[in-house]
């Protein structure tokens, strides 16, 4: 008894020493985006704003680009947002329905053989800053730089290999007696794909929707080479604060985090329960 | 003609998602591609005239990379920085997914939390540490507490600090996919070989290290697999937290490619070294992807038989 005691105890401490390891910098940038310029760089460090204010909130989400104050340069955030916003969404929703529906067909008719997964993960493995370069060159001559389109495109492409590899999984699990059964009963292809394999695999698009779109609203890399004033996205917006040479802007800064952060965390927190089955990639057991 | 006859022709289903797909990686890859390889054999810079009219200066630009002693220290620092990041992810999310996995009291609300990080954007992750790190900030004050006496560590500017920083950067973050990876393959592992080996007076430890633990190594394999390939690609968390300095300390093959590239503008320099990158890279998603067919194709006949 005493034992079962002991073994409780040492599992909570370590849960909660990663729980606080994990809380600390989440807690640090919330708290920052609510504390007047005074209380950025403090010692002691303040971990409670005196006065909370929604100031730095006010100043990035005001409309324009940007203000200058004290010497310190704010950018705003409301056309970032926009952006972000719609080359995540785009590319992800284009992603997760050609990918899902060219896991099916890999799964169910072995097109483009039986390595043709593996041959686009490898394509995913590649780091993107090997193609950054030619791709400046291609896109200009495609009038593609700085584009909307040009930009889906490529996060369209390099988040197939992961649509694929989630999907897989889920679209392995759906029985093929299943579908030929309703297939003897009259039913077409179509009304067999939208009756009997979409509501099974519903959960699978919803987690591999939600990882892709991640992986887009987050990508700094390829949105810095490919795009320059008419479409910049939040992360560029960061890393433009970041390299500036004037006093460090700390409270704008984490209201953008925050701001940036919110609706992935509220969107995962939805669909959490869907988590865990998402995450297999094909390499468990039926 | 028989129903099972129809099914087969369907052949239209084969292809149409296909296509698209297909067309649009040739459509984005193979010119640049070949673009790659032919702004290497040039000596371009942005700055001088269009690239169709450049001189050829072959392989010069190969050379110049190969004798450029920043660029090699990017490449083993970038597969350094990989070794340590990934096995510590591995281990810290297997050993957070094993306390996770039978149901206690507050269970849901430890995953909630673990699931946190791999959700934020990498470069707010940078940023948000930046600011936490400073000489005479919040992680240091943490620190002093916990040791008892005053920790001064300078995380952003003492060259050996500001490595463990940016790797741990990379590990507070991705050990939360980790633990979601290893959680799914807990979950899923098969009840009965480990009933059997329990009624069969295996103890605890033997049952994790000879039935579930090979169980669970196609999990580990696309863990490691997945972790890898992405750590070798770290760019967001040097640019935002170091600017890849002091020095060039934290300077990964991604940071110092897009400098050559776009702040020094010596494009094909920068064409030479992604070329050699490749290679590199190369190497490693040949066994990467050995690993996964092996694993795969070993699931595949367990499950058969």
């Amino acid at each position: 008894m005493r034992r079962r005691w002991a073994l409780t105890l040492a599992r909570h401490a370590a849960l909660l020493a990663w729980a606080a390891v994990t809380l600390l910098p989440i807690y640090w940038m919330l708290i920052t985006s609510f504390k007047h310029s005074g209380e950025w760089v403090t010692w002691p460090p303040r971990w409670f704003p005196h006065e909370p204010t929604l100031i730095n909130y006010v100043k990035v989400l005001t409309p324009g680009t940007s203000t200058f104050e004290l010497g310190r340069q704010t950018l705003k955030i409301l056309k970032p947002l926009w952006d972000s916003l719609a080359v995540a969404s785009a590319s992800s929703l284009l992603a997760v329905a050609l990918g899902s529906a060219l896991a099916y067909s890999w799964v169910r008719f072995g097109t483009g053989g039986p390595r043709y997964p593996y041959n686009l993960l490898s394509i995913r493995m590649v780091p993107p800053i090997v193609i950054a370069v030619p791709f400046v060159v291609y896109y200009v001559t495609l009038r593609l730089l700085d584009t909307y389109t040009g930009l889906v495109l490529v996060y369209v492409a390099t988040s197939l290999p992961y649509v694929i590899w989630m999907m897989l999984a889920f679209i392995e699990e759906v029985p093929v007696e299943l579908e030929r059964a309703a297939r003897v009963m009259g039913a077409s292809r179509f009304r067999v794909l939208r009756s009997v394999v979409l509501p099974l695999v519903t959960s699978g698009l919803v987690v591999t929707f939600l990882f892709v779109f991640i992986l887009n609203w987050s990508e700094l890399l390829l949105a810095l080479a490919l795009t320059n004033t008419e479409v910049t996205t939040l992360p560029i917006t960061l890393n433009k604060f970041q390299s500036a040479n004037e006093g460090r802007d700390y409270g704008p800064q984490a209201a953008i985090g925050t701001i940036a952060t919110l609706p992935v965390v509220v969107l995962g927190f939805l669909i959490q329960k869907h988590l865990v089955k998402g995450f297999s990639f094909g390499m468990i057991r039926k | 003609m028989s129903v099972l006859a129809r099914l087969e022709r369907e052949r239209i289903f084969k292809w149409l998602p296909f296509v698209p797909v297909q067309g649009l990686l040739v459509v984005l890859l193979l010119p640049n591609v070949i673009l790659l390889v032919y702004l290497s054999l040039l000596s371009w810079r942005i700055t001088r005239g269009a690239w169709w009219n450049a001189p050829f200066t072959w392989l010069d630009s190969f050379a110049v990379a190969l004798g450029d002693e920043r660029f090699l220290w990017a490449l083993v620092r970038t597969f350094g920085f990989a070794a340590v990041a990934v096995p510590l992810e591995l281990a810290l999310g297997f050993g957070l997914a094993f306390l996770c996995r039978e149901p206690f009291r507050g269970r849901r609300l430890y995953s909630t939390i673990f699931l946190v990080p791999m959700m934020i954007v990498p470069a707010v992750v940078g940023y948000d540490l930046s600011m936490l790190l400073i000489d005479q900030g919040p992680f240091n004050q943490v620190l002093s507490l916990l040791a008892g006496r005053p920790v001064t560590v300078r995380w952003l500017s003492d060259y050996t600090a500001a490595k463990v920083a940016v790797i741990g950067a990379d590990v507070w973050q991705w050990t939360s996919l980790t633990f979601l990876i290893f959680l799914s393959g807990l979950a899923g592992l098969p009840r009965d070989p480990i009933r059997a080996a329990r009624v069969m007076g295996a103890t605890r430890w033997q049952v994790f290290w000879h039935v579930e633990l090979p169980l669970l190594k196609p999990v580990i394999a696309i863990a490691l697999v997945l972790r890898s390939m992405e750590a070798l690609k770290i760019f967001d968390y040097p640019m935002l937290l170091t600017q890849g300095g002091p020095g060039n300390s934290t300077e990964t093959i991604a940071v110092y490619l897009w400098r050559v590239g776009w702040e020094f503008a010596r494009v094909s320099h920068a064409a030479a070294m992604s070329l050699i990158l490749l290679v590199v890279v190369s190497l490693y998603v040949f066994v990467a992807i050995r690993v996964l067919r092996r694993e795969r194709r070993r699931l595949a006949e367990e499950g058969a038989g």
